[in-house]
C-alpha cells in the first residue's frame, strides 16, 4: 500500500521535473529541476530495492554532476534568446534526434524482454546471492565478472580527467616554476651570499 | 518490494531537520518583525565604503579553474563511489577482486600523477 503510494508519487514527481526541465526558459532553473528528478529517481531505487544506486545517484548525480551543469550554465555567458531563436530552423534535426532516442529506447526494451542481457560475460544472468545486501551483489559481479568494463570505466574517467586538464590548464607566468623551494633554501650557506672583506681607507671593495 | 519500515528513522530525522531549519529561518524573521523598527532609507540600504554591491547579473563569467575542478571532483568522487562496493564484498571476490581494484586504482593514480606535475590543482 504505502510502496504503491509511494512509487507514483516518485514517479509523477520524476515525469514533472523532468517535463519542467525541458520546458522552464531559466536555464538555472532546469538544472535545479534535473535535481529534484535526481532525487526523485533515488527514491525509486530505493523502492526497487537498489539502496546503493540511490545513495550514488544523490552523492555522484546531485553532489557533482548537477553542480557541474550548473557551472557550465552560469559560466557561459550566452543570450539564451537568441539561442532560441532558430526554433523552426532546428526542429527537423530535434525531431530525428529524438527518433533516434526513441528507437533506442525500443530496441533497449525489447532487448531486455528477449531475455537476459549479457555484456561481454559469458553465461546467463547471475542469481543473487542469498542474504547479502545489493551493495555485496553489485561488488560481487562487478570486480570479477565485469572487472573489463569496470577498468575500461577507470580509462575513461583518466581519459576525461587528462582532457579537462589539456583543455582548460593554462600555465599561467610564474605559477608553479618560481615557487619556494625548500631543498635549495636550506643547502645555501652564509659562504655563498656573503663575502667579509676589510678593506683599506681610500681602496674600495673588489668584489 | 522491499521492506521500507527501516526508513523510518530516516523519515523522523528529514522531518526534524525541516522543523529545526524552518525554525531557523523564520524564527529570527519573525522576532525582529515583532520587536525591531524598520524603516529603510536609502542611504541605509547601500553598500558601505568597502562592501560589494549586494546584486548584479548572477550570469558573470567564472573562471574557466573552477570547471576543472569540477570535473575532478566529479572523477575522484566516482573513484570513492567504487570503492564502496569493493570493500565490502572482498570476502565474495577475494584476491582477483583486489588486484582489480588495484589496477584501477593505479589508472586513476596515473591521472592524478599528470595532473599534480602539470599544476592543475594549484590555485595560483
Amino acid at each position: 500500500m504505502i510502496q504503491t503510494f509511494a512509487f507514483y508519487l516518485f514517479a509523477v514527481l520524476l515525469i514533472a521535473s523532468a517535463v519542467l526541465v525541458i520546458t522552464s526558459r531559466n536555464p538555472v532553473h532546469a538544472v535545479l529541476w534535473l535535481i529534484v528528478a535526481f532525487f526523485n529517481g533515488a527514491g525509486l531505487m530505493v523502492l526497487v530495492g537498489a539502496e546503493f544506486i540511490a545513495a550514488l545517484l544523490v552523492i555522484v548525480y546531485v553532489g557533482a554532476v548537477a553542480v557541474l551543469f550548473l557551472f557550465v550554465v552560469m559560466m557561459l555567458d550566452i543570450d539564451f534568446a537568441e539561442l532560441r531563436a532558430g526554433f523552426i530552423r532546428h526542429f527537423p534535426l530535434g525531431v530525428l534526434i529524438a527518433l533516434v532516442l526513441l528507437a533506442e529506447i525500443v530496441l533497449g526494451v525489447g532487448a531486455y524482454r528477449a531475455g537476459a542481457l549479457e555484456l561481454g560475460a559469458a553465461g546467463v544472468a547471475a542469481e543473487p546471492i542469498a542474504g547479502r545486501s545489493n551493495i555485496d551483489n553489485i561488488g560481487a559481479l562487478l570486480y570479477t565478472r565485469y572487472l573489463f568494463l569496470f577498468e575500461s570505466a577507470g580509462l575513461i574517467l583518466l581519459v576525461a580527467m587528462i582532457g579537462a586538464i589539456v583543455l582548460t590548464h593554462r600555465e599561467r607566468p610564474g605559477s608553479h616554476k618560481t615557487h619556494q623551494n625548500i631543498d635549495r633554501q636550506v643547502r645555501r650557506r652564509p659562504q655563498d651570499a656573503t663575502v667579509m672583506t676589510r678593506p683599506d681607507v681610500g681602496q674600495g671593495v673588489e668584489l | 518490494m522491499v521492506d521500507l519500515s527501516q526508513y523510518l528513522p530516516i523519515l523522523i530525522f528529514l522531518g526534524i531537520a525541516l522543523a529545526l531549519s524552518t525554525a531557523f529561518v523564520f524564527l529570527p524573521m519573525g522576532v525582529s518583525q515583532l520587536t525591531g523598527t524598520h524603516n529603510p532609507t536609502t542611504e541605509k540600504l547601500s553598500e558601505y565604503e568597502c562592501g560589494f554591491p549586494a546584486f548584479e547579473d548572477p550570469r558573470s563569467r567564472f573562471d574557466v579553474r573552477f570547471y576543472l575542478v569540477a570535473i575532478l571532483f566529479i572523477v575522484f568522487d566516482l573513484e570513492a563511489a567504487f570503492l564502496f562496493p569493493w570493500a565490502v564484498s572482498l570476502d565474495l571476490t577475494g584476491w582477483p577482486g583486489w588486484i582489480t581494484m588495484m589496477v584501477f586504482l593505479f589508472e586513476l593514480v596515473v591521472g592524478f600523477v599528470y595532473a599534480w606535475k602539470k599544476g592543475a590543482l594549484e590555485w595560483e
